[in-house]
């Protein structure tokens, strides 16, 4: 994989590297790489001229921003008290299952990554988790192994064959 | 102005910066665990509150008004502030007997003012961390998030190398990424560790080298820093003993050191040498304006924000190297010793010393450094009383020194020395001082031959920044620049005993003032054993000069821009830190990879880097081994050529045997 600063530095020079604009800079920049790399923090240090300290302070502080690579695909699960009684902790254990990852891990191909969360507001259709914005409710097991494969291309590539 | 406090009428400063500070005037001691003079007001810790007109507030927040009602101590506060200490104690790591600051905490003090006997909290113990990679050591576990440390840093040093991380719970007080100090900007002042009002952040110890090396018969030879005898004097209740320092010596020969010189006279020598540097500098119109380089933490300061002005700082040694290459290399060939045999151990009010003496350049020269707290802790557990012991001079030859070199403990002390000693040369007709503005101070001297010489005394890094980049935007016109990192100069040092605020700093930098005036000698050109020095060591200039270059800010591995299959191949390196980004060497990247594409290069990877520490020929480049400086696209493109080429002649080679 080529990587550039090239994407980095046009969000820089969109908000005139100016330091005021830290938080706006670094959710564009995560926006483009799923995360933020140490060496994107170090690179909008030097850009922004701000110590290296001040900038991770700020990615750590909010919850927005992650310094671990997130998947193509970010699943959240909820985790809320309604999902966790209708056994949000199977469905967990069922992405582990499917695709080898604990919350707040991502796989090796970089292709999902996944995040236990407090409560997505979906309750009613609990146990629920969202997958790149979209909601999923009423989930078992083997529905969210199914929605994974589907999202992997797995039946796709079984239909071709 | 006229307040009401716990019921009594009493005047107060109308132009006090807070509440806090105008009771502390008025005799009433608020306490407080975030409040600090020199930075801005943070209003945490809430230790502060008091009752104005029946509200609680936080006097660090609160300006004080004609008429106010201020009760500072009824049973409600009091019980709030036991609160809020139990609170912090229940995630603060409370084994006190064996924490460096045992005896000098803050929140230790607090606790047993307030009573706390027991904690009805559960404990919540912060995970442990300890960093002893550098001179200062950070153990998070006792770290209570007040956050003077972070102001400290950013606000008076201008480093920023620590900073809050994560949240909530999860907060701590760390540099990016968690990394160790020795791998950030840290300039090893140690202004953080003077504000930390617990034993988070602290000096590494290094007492127990000093028990070994007197037990290991070697000959132990002792200097002490101007600034070390008025903080000991202090620490140990004589501050109006003139010869503290002299009793300090008596002392340390009873301990087993075999000699024991001033650092004052190492300071002499250099005042001498650096005047003449000025000298020459001023003539030859160049490198100008000279930077004093006495204070280590100031060096490695300009070294990595400013390192396009490495060569202003001067060339002179500071006084503990200084002195440190004068005893191995002159005085041990005099006394017949190996300087294997000896060891140097310098005592300093400082912990950016104990850096400066491990610096490569210097290594072997200084062996142990001690600061002022680690030497009372040496006298305190030999259990001599230091004040009952006869004086004794310093030993000769390195013993002798003049106002100017005793004067070096404080700010200002280097260049009024360096001035005194051109009067001597040139002389001097009329010397003017003001003050710019707080830690800023500027002389002007008018020479019998008619120049006028600047020059500027400075305290804090902060400010030495601000004066710097006015130098640098052409605001300011000097010859001179003394900085000295901490407030108030050397007896501010981060190594000096607890408290260590403005007002105890002033009060050493008083007593050291009477020090020196009643010394004989005025200039260090009067000094007779530094001018014999002069007399006998031909080589004493190489011996007492050293270099500076640029130094990188941050540990950073290199960055994979534009990889190439495993193999022989071209390695590009683009330095993308501060000073070559400054000078576009991101737009070199971008051209460097079109390039490489367009020329279909399969064995050229470019990878993009933190710092070459080559930053006055910004932008640079490495090819290889090669460093590019001041680089372009066709000068990179002939280098990888020539390398390429060489290896297509190397490949053919190869496959003719």
């Amino acid at each position: 994989m080529e990587r550039t600063y090239e994407a980095v530095e046009q969000v820089l020079r969109r908000y005139n590297y100016r330091k005021e604009n830290l938080v706006k800079i670094l959710l564009e920049i995560q926006k483009l790489h799923r995360y933020l790399s140490k060496d994107v923090v170090h690179y909008v240090a030097v850009a922004l001229q701000l110590p290296p300290a001040k900038v991770y302070g700020v990615a750590t502080f909010y919850a927005q921003f992650s310094l671990k690579p997130k998947g193509e695909y970010t699943i959240l699960v909820c985790d809320g008290t309604a999902c966790h009684m209708e056994g949000s902790t199977s469905l967990i254990k069922a992405i582990e299952e499917e695709i080898g990852i604990k919350p707040g891990e991502v796989t090796k191909d970089l292709k999902f990554s996944v995040d236990c969360v407090g409560c997505l507001g979906a309750c009613a259709l609990a146990p629920a988790m969202v997958i790149n914005g979209e909601v999923y409710g009423n989930l078992t097991a083997d529905k969210v192994k199914e929605i994974l494969r589907n999202l992997r291309g797995d039946n796709n590539a079984q239909k071709s064959n | 102005m006229t307040v009401y406090v716990d019921g009594r009428q009493v005047q107060i400063d109308p132009n006090a910066r807070n509440l806090l500070e105008a009771l502390k005037e008025a005799g009433i001691e608020i306490p407080n665990l975030c409040y600090l003079s020199e930075t801005s007001v943070y209003g945490a810790c809430r230790m502060c509150l008091v009752e104005v007109d029946g509200q609680l507030v936080t006097s660090c927040t609160t300006k004080p008004k004609e008429g106010m009602h201020i009760k500072t101590n009824t049973p409600q506060i009091h019980q709030l502030r036991r609160g809020i200490l139990e609170l912090i104690l229940a995630s603060h790591n409370r084994d006190c007997t064996v924490c460096e600051r045992n005896g000098s905490c803050k929140l230790q003090k607090y606790a047993e003012e307030f009573g706390i006997r027991r904690v009805r909290f559960d404990e919540l113990a912060k995970p442990r961390f300890i960093d002893a990679s550098s001179p200062i050591v950070r153990d998070t576990s006792r770290c209570i998030l007040c956050g003077d440390c972070v102001r400290m840093c950013e606000e008076v040093q201008a480093v920023g190398a620590i900073d809050f991380a994560c949240r909530g719970i999860e907060t701590r007080v760390s540099p990016a990424f968690e990394e160790n100090l020795s791998k950030t900007e840290c300039v090893y002042c140690g202004q953080c560790v003077s504000v930390c009002p617990t034993g988070a952040l602290y000096v590494r110890n290094d007492l127990e080298k000093l028990y070994e090396a007197l037990s290991s018969g070697k000959f132990v030879i002792g200097m002490v820093a101007p600034a070390v005898r008025v903080a000991l004097a202090e620490e140990f209740g004589v501050e109006k003993d003139p010869f503290i320092a002299e009793r300090l010596v008596s002392f340390l020969k009873l301990t087993g050191f075999s000699k024991v010189f001033d650092v004052a006279f190492g300071a002499d020598l250099v005042a001498f040498e650096e005047a003449h540097e000025l000298l020459e500098r001023l003539s030859n119109k160049e490198k100008l304006p000279l930077f004093t380089s006495c204070c280590p933490a100031w060096v490695k300061y300009v070294e990595q924000f400013y390192p396009t002005l490495t060569s202003n700082l001067s060339s002179v040694k500071s006084p503990q190297q200084a002195l440190g290459s004068v005893v191995k290399k002159i005085y041990a060939r005099k006394m017949n010793l190996d300087p294997e045999q000896i060891c140097l151990v310098s005592f300093m009010p400082c912990t950016a010393k104990k850096f400066e003496a491990e610096r490569e350049e210097h290594a072997g020269t200084v062996d142990i450094v001690l600061t002022t707290r680690e030497l009372s802790q040496f006298i305190k557990a030999s259990r001599i009383e230091l004040k009952k012991l006869e004086p004794q001079s310093f030993d000769r030859p390195y013993g002798v020194s003049s106002k100017g070199g005793l004067d070096f403990g404080k700010s200002g002390g280097v260049l009024s020395s360096v001035i005194t000693v051109l009067n001597d040369e040139v002389g001097i007709e009329d010397e003017r001082t003001f003050e710019l503005e707080k830690g800023i101070r500027q002389i002007e001297v008018k020479t019998v031959d008619g120049r006028t010489i600047r020059g500027l005394m400075v305290f804090g890094l902060a400010n030495a920044r601000k004066v710097v980049s006015d130098i640098l935007e052409a605001k300011l016109n000097v010859d001179v620049v003394e900085v000295m990192a901490c407030n108030f100069g050397c007896v501010g040092g981060g190594g000096q005993p607890y408290p260590n605020d403005a007002q105890v700093r002033q009060s050493r930098a008083k007593q050291l003032k009477e020090l020196v005036a009643v010394k004989n000698l005025v200039s260090p050109t009067e000094n007779y054993h530094m001018r014999k020095l002069y007399e006998e060591v031909s080589n004493l200039h190489e011996l007492i000069h050293t270099t500076y270059r640029p130094r990188k800010r941050v540990v950073h591995e290199d960055v994979e821009v534009l990889p190439a299959p495993n193999g022989e191949k071209v390695m590009v390196k683009v330095c993308l830190g501060t000073s070559c980004y400054l000078k576009g060497s991101y737009g070199l990247l971008s051209q460097l990879i079109e390039l490489a594409k367009r020329k279909d290069y399969s064995s050229v990877e470019i990878v993009g880097t933190f710092c070459l520490e080559n930053c006055d020929h910004s932008p640079n480049v490495l090819v290889n081994d090669k460093l590019i400086g001041e680089a372009n696209l066709e000068k990179v493109e002939a280098e990888v050529e020539r390398q390429l080429q060489q290896q297509r002649v190397h490949d053919a080679s190869q496959t003719n045997v």
